[in-house]
Parts: structure tokens; C-alpha cells; sequence
């Protein structure tokens, strides 16, 4: 089967491109749309640095087909920062320290404003519960949960 | 890790996708959520030449109640059961809500999970206990099967090649009628029970005998299993602790462990006993709860 032809919305923009039937999401976006802030990890769903946002709901983009992304509406870590100034989310990693080498980075954030934006004001475990699909092998969980904490906290004040 | 090659095919209604179903045999697979076919597909356990994406298929989704009766869409995502709504029985709800991670809950279907078929399988054991029936449509109609004799083997069904399993069939949530779910593993998400036990209880109208009670045990046997002993030892006797650990004692005696690198048969049989009887207190306090709200 040839390549085809499908059209998806990405971080608000209409992006067209032609994909191979068995091209994942995760290919999609960084082979063909150059976002590379999408990581391709363990490729088999369970380590979560693929995670994107698909609808309104996070996904591990290793386990869609990019042809099951017709028509849909794809966020990526690419389309939180609005121009220069990060999201607060971004910003509250930073300033936590809960990067360490990165990798993990955009889908936690991605698995955390899919949290933040059904439960806006979360407990410490509703915060564990919604990152249990990312794996951060610095283990610098104690960091990431406070940096969400601390953006929920800053995101109600706004 | 990549993708083998494969044709790719979305069809657009159950009539189609069960022609083409029939046309291409033993070389297509059904594609739902994915979550675990196309891992599958990674590690090279599995090489359809056609995957037929379900997802198009309007008669396959949304929920209906309907005399007593509720019919699930196989392309439920667990997520969306594990949010509950009028038609999600409370049992299927809190297994929905153990399977995975939020990513997966978000792909994983009603249906992937029923016909992947894993001895442990989170959306299996309520359905299980539950009392549910399989709706398989094939080439020559639908047929209903209940889930009691629908499972064979790990990933083996009564489902044949050329049917796809569109809906579920139950019964509505009510009064009177509570489940525990239990679910042991070595870390508390992302895991495949070590065992897990589904309790369904229905109580009589005076809110204290058991009227009606499937125990649904995972991860020992090499399928969901219904325990009978635990069934009948608590019918028609009053619901607390005596007859519940009767039952436990019941379902520990039937349960089919083996040993294996995530814990032994011994270890196993005894953790049934234990989740049976916390499974049971769970759907006990559910049901009551569920009969003083009516009252």
C-alpha cells in the first residue's frame, strides 16, 4: 500500500503530510513535521516520553498510526509556549529543578496539563496517579510532583 | 521500534468491515485502541498483512439502557468507563480505572480488552462477574454469548476469525446490588495483576441476604475465572464475614495458579483468599450503600 495523503491540526495549525500505513504518530511528528520535542522511547507504551495530546486526551503517539490522526487535533510540548513565554507548567519545571536530562520532560508536562486541565487543583496522588504513565529513569519524581503543584497553584491565581 | 508493513483499511460501516473481514481471512486483525496489537506487531509476535481500523464504526459505539438491560459500545475506552455514568455498573467503573496508565486508558477498548483475553485482564473480570454477554457479528448475523464459557486461553476465545466483537450486554446498575474489585501487584499502576478478583453481590429486599453472587478470579487460571464454590457459598445466606470467608476459602481451593517469575502458586492461592474477602466486603458495603440511597 502507497502513501497517504491525511490532514491533522497541529498545535492549532492545519498540517497536511503523507504517511506509510504502518508510520506511528510519533514518526509523523518528528520525521515529517520536524517536532521533535515528541521523544520516542521504549516504543511500546509504557515509558510515556511520547505522550501528546490527541483530542483532549494524552496518548502514547508509539501506539497510534499516523492515518488513525485524520482529521484530529494533536498537541505537542511544542504548542504550550506562547511566543518567548513559557507555559506555566514549563516554567515551574524549571524552576523546581525537576529536569534533569530532559528526556521524560515533554510528556510529563503533556500527562500533567491533561491533569491540570480536567482537575485544575489536584491532591499529591490525584498529581502520582496522572504521571504513572511516564517514566523518568533520573528518578526525580519528587521535583516534578512539586513543580506541578506549584504551576497548579499559579494557573488558579491567573 | 518500528512497525512491520501493512496495508492499512478504515472501513466505514460493520457490513464492510466484516466483508472485508471475510475476504482477507487470517491476514487482517481488527485494530481497536492498539494498545496491545500494535505492540504486539513491535515485538514480532504477531504479522497481519491488513489491519482493519474499527474506529469508524458508528455501531460499535455510545452506550444505551433499555429495559433493565444496558449495551455497552465495544469501542468504549477504558477511560470513559473508569468515569462511570448511568449505564457503567460501579465494578466495571473500578476496573476500568486499574488497567494501565492514563495514556492507555485513553486507547484501550471494552472489546480489546474482551478479545486480547489476558488471564489478568482489568476489564475482563468485572464483565465477568458481572454476568455479561459478548455481542459477535459474522458473516452470518450476530450472536450473544456469555462471558462464562467465552474465554478459552490466554488471548483464546470462542470468537472466530471472521466475527468482531461489536457490543457488550449486562445488566443496568441498581439497588441492591454492589461490586469490589481488588487488584495485587508489585507497584500500583502500569501492572498486570499478580491476581486480581471481581466480586458481584445482589442483595434481596431486605437488604441482608444474598440473593445472587459471582466471584470472578484473575491471573490463576489460564483465563477469567468464575469461582462456583465461592458462588454458592454465599446464595441465599447472609451477607457477612462467616459466609464471605467461606467463600474466599472456596475460591482459593479453585483458583489454577502456577509458579511463575512474578510470584508463585502458593503465594497466588493465598492471596485470593484475602482479595476474595476484601472484594466481598467491598461489594457489600457498595450494595447496601446503593440500597439506603434508594430508600
Amino acid at each position: 500500500m502507497s502513501k497517504q495523503a491525511i490532514i491533522l491540526t497541529v498545535n492549532g495549525v492545519a498540517r497536511q503530510a503523507l504517511v506509510e500505513p504502518n508510520q506511528t504518530l510519533t514518526s509523523l511528528l518528528r520525521d515529517e513535521l520536524g517536532l521533535t520535542g515528541t521523544k520516542h522511547g521504549c516504543g511500546v507504551g509504557d515509558c510515556g516520553c511520547c505522550t501528546v495530546i490527541l483530542d483532549g486526551e494524552t496518548v502514547n503517539s508509539c501506539l497510534v498510526l499516523a492515518m488513525q490522526a485524520q482529521g484530529r487535533e494533536v498537541t505537542t510540548i511544542e504548542g504550550l509556549a506562547k511566543g518567548a513565554e513559557l507555559h506555566p507548567l514549563q516554567q515551574a519545571f524549571v524552576d523546581a529543578g525537576a529536569i534533569q536530562c530532559g528526556f521524560c520532560t515533554p510528556g510529563m508536562i503533556l500527562s500533567a496539563k491533561a491533569l491540570l486541565d480536567h482537575t485544575p487543583q489536584p491532591t499529591r496522588e490525584e498529581i502520582t496517579k496522572g504521571l504513572s504513565g511516564n517514566l523518568c529513569r533520573c528518578t526525580g519524581y519528587e521535583k516534578i510532583v512539586e513543580a506541578v503543584q506549584d504551576a497548579a497553584g499559579k494557573m488558579s491565581e491567573a | 521500534m518500528l512497525l512491520p508493513s501493512f496495508d492499512y483499511y478504515r472501513p466505514q460501516s460493520l457490513p464492510e468491515a466484516l466483508s472485508l473481514l471475510g475476504e482477507m481471512g487470517e491476514d487482517a486483525r481488527p485494530l481497536a485502541g492498539g494498545t496491545d496489537l500494535l505492540v504486539n506487531l513491535k515485538l514480532k509476535k504477531l504479522a497481519p498483512k491488513v489491519l482493519l481500523d474499527l474506529g469508524g464504526l458508528e455501531e460499535l459505539k455510545g452506550n444505551r439502557a433499555d429495559d433493565g438491560l444496558v449495551s455497552l459500545g465495544a469501542l468504549d475506552t477504558a477511560s470513559r468507563l473508569a468515569s462511570g455514568g448511568p449505564e457503567v455498573p460501579g465494578l466495571l467503573a473500578m476496573g476500568a480505572g486499574a488497567l494501565g496508565s492514563p495514556q492507555v486508558r485513553n486507547r484501550a477498548t471494552l472489546g480489546g480488552n474482551l478479545v486480547t483475553a489476558r488471564p489478568a485482564a482489568d476489564i475482563c473480570l468485572p464483565l465477568l462477574a458481572l454476568g455479561a454477554k459478548a455481542v459477535l457479528a459474522g458473516p452470518n448475523g450476530e450472536r450473544e454469548v456469555a462471558l462464562d464459557g467465552y474465554f478459552k486461553g490466554p488471548g483464546y476465545t470462542v470468537k472466530e476469525a471472521g466475527e468482531i466483537l461489536t457490543r457488550v450486554i449486562l445488566d443496568a446498575p441498581r439497588p441492591g446490588v454492589g461490586g469490589g474489585y481488588q487488584k495485587l501487584g508489585l507497584r500500583q499502576a502500569m501492572e498486570i495483576a499478580l491476581v486480581n478478583v471481581a466480586a458481584h453481590l445482589e442483595l434481596e429486599d431486605d437488604g441482608k441476604t444474598v440473593a445472587l453472587a459471582r466471584v470472578a478470579l484473575g491471573a490463576v487460571a489460564p483465563f477469567p475465572m468464575l469461582s462456583p464454590g465461592a458462588a454458592s457459598a454465599l446464595i441465599g445466606k447472609p451477607a457477612q464475614e462467616t459466609c464471605f470467608s467461606e467463600a474466599a476459602e472456596a475460591a482459593a481451593a479453585e483458583a489454577r495458579p502456577i509458579d511463575d517469575h512474578r510470584g508463585s502458586a502458593a503465594y497466588r492461592r493465598d492471596m485470593v483468599r484475602t482479595l476474595t474477602l476484601r472484594a466481598l466486603r467491598q461489594a457489600l458495603s457498595q450494595a447496601q450503600g446503593n440500597q439506603e440511597a434508594q430508600a
